[in-house]
């Protein structure tokens, strides 16, 4: 799933011309001079909604800051 | 300069590195008072909380209404029929054109496309609104755009109380929301859900915020983004208010709980009172409204559901939906893209987002003997003209739309 993850982020952040960032579990998703905002993160859900068929946020919001939490967050959700 | 002002004397503005005391704004705000002509109707763009402030004081003094105009680049003379115009820190007046001013604050209604309205409001009603303080002096954050009425409300709660307010300057993204946050220590933050739920993640898992109040508004306030804010801030009292730009802000509800208690239907609220109409949607009537609605019940188009012993939003009637703070009606981004010549048919609707509250995604059906793989480079380009909120952010081709039993087009299907 981090793989997946970092495929998705890695593709939106090529899509708006910036450099990625070496990508593991530990990557804030949001932060200071990072290479995304708030509503690609909200494109990066999207694309692994519908990549993994699994909804995690479906009752409403959870809590993820790294790329291993919201991997783990899809991870955990059964399809 | 007026004896006694509105403008605590204790008020403290921080914006980006500069710090205001109330003396210094009621200076700058009687220099400006003095150059502006009595009984005009004046324009202010794109301003921030210190010229919106100096502007707010001048014009009650000189019985001014004041258009408080979002788009810094906008001429208020030339775009809105305005008499004058304030340029910095002094005022440009065009002669010859009627003056009719009576002391009102006109603030524009937000909306992703065409055109904003202008809705009328008393300083006075606005003042009204605001509760007096509880406990010490507060650390407000402002993560609203100042030209927004519930950017002026926050501006308002600091200023006329005493409190520290601190801004960002621009138009500051949800990251230097968060240093701001950290940097003044703030106490008091009022925010969309789709603010708060930005903001928790952004916020570094070790920053500590002395957070007493945390209030949500603007948007629908699940449970889920309330159970959130108030694990992230266990500290703090978490409120969210039900407020539109025609009435103002009609109730808030401090219990924790998504919705509103049902009991309200018949008992009121405040000085409000509540119904639902026919079509399932709140209708308000408020004594406070802004003066073009006067006393009659107002249908706000939000719909809502009764659940046991409360009522919960359910969304709007029509199709605007909220992203990322920014109003987006479906059927716009659907002309959009019908635009293409390849494109014959197209579904927008809106899906549950945890960063952004919601997001757009199409599903399109394309005319014969063309290919979706073909053409999705021509889409996406097609869509860069949109603001970034109205892009969908995936298009799925597909052989038919799903229709409901009229025949329309079945939006919330995604």
């Amino acid at each position: 799933m981090i793989d997946l993850v970092s495929e998705e982020l890695s593709r939106i952040i090529a899509e708006k011309g910036e450099t990625c960032p070496p990508l593991d579990r530990d990557t804030v998703l949001l932060s200071e001079g990072g290479p995304i905002d708030s509503l690609d993160l909200a494109v990066l859900v999207v694309a692994l909604e519908e990549r993994t068929g699994r909804q995690p946020f479906r009752s409403g919001f959870r809590l993820f800051r790294t790329l291993g939490e919201l991997a783990d967050l899809f991870a955990e959700e059964p399809t | 300069m007026p004896a006694v002002s509105w403008l605590h004397p204790s008020f403290q503005l921080h914006l980006g590195d500069d710090t205001l005391h109330a003396a210094k704004l009621l200076a700058e705000a009687a220099t400006l008072a003095e150059s502006l002509p009595p009984r005009q109707r004046v324009g202010l763009a794109g301003a921030d909380v210190r010229s919106l402030l100096r502007a707010l004081l001048a014009c009650e003094q000189r019985q001014c209404d004041l258009f408080v105009i979002r788009d810094a680049t906008a001429d208020p003379v030339a775009v809105h029929g305005l008499s004058s115009r304030i340029v910095g820190d002094s005022v440009e007046t065009q002669s010859g054109l009627a003056t009719q001013g009576a002391g009102l604050v006109w603030l524009q209604t937000s909306g992703s496309t065409g055109t904003p309205k202008w809705v009328p409001h008393r300083l006075d009603a606005l003042k009204g609104l605001i509760a007096p303080g509880e406990g010490g002096r507060a650390r407000w954050g402002l993560t609203y755009h100042p030209a927004s009425f519930a950017g002026l409300q926050v501006i308002l709660s600091a200023a006329l109380g005493g409190h520290i307010l601190a801004a960002a300057p621009g138009a500051p993204g949800i990251l230097d929301l968060a240093a701001l946050a950290i940097q003044h220590q703030i106490t008091h933050l009022s925010a969309t859900p789709t603010f708060w739920r930005s903001f928790l993640i952004a916020l570094p898992a070790h920053a500590t915020l002395p957070l007493q109040a945390a209030t949500l508004g603007g948007e629908i306030a699940d449970q889920a983004v309330l159970d959130a804010v108030q694990r992230r801030f266990p500290g703090a009292r978490c409120r969210h208010i039900y407020a539109t730009t025609e009435a103002g802000a009609v109730f808030s509800v401090g219990d924790g709980k998504a919705g509103f208690p049902a009991a309200w239907l018949a008992s009121g609220v405040g000085d409000a009172r509540l119904s639902i109409t026919e079509a399932g949607t709140l209708a308000i009537s408020s004594p406070r409204t802004s003066v073009s609605i006067g006393n009659q019940f107002l249908d706000t188009g939000d719909c809502v559901v009764a659940a046991g012993d409360r009522i919960l939003f359910r969304g709007r009637g029509d199709t605007m939906v909220n992203i990322g703070g920014v109003k987006v009606w479906a059927e716009e981004v659907e002309a959009h893209l019908l635009a293409l010549p390849f494109i014959r048919d197209a579904l927008v609707s809106a899906r549950p987002n945890p960063v952004t509250g919601h997001i757009l995604t199409a599903a399109i059906v394309l005319e014969e003997g063309e290919d979706g793989a073909n053409r999705a480079e021509a889409i996406k380009a097609h869509l860069q003209s949109l603001p970034r909120a109205m892009r969908p952010a995936s298009i799925r081709p597909c052989a038919a739309l799903p229709l409901g039993p009229t025949g329309k087009k079945l939006r919330n299907q995604s």
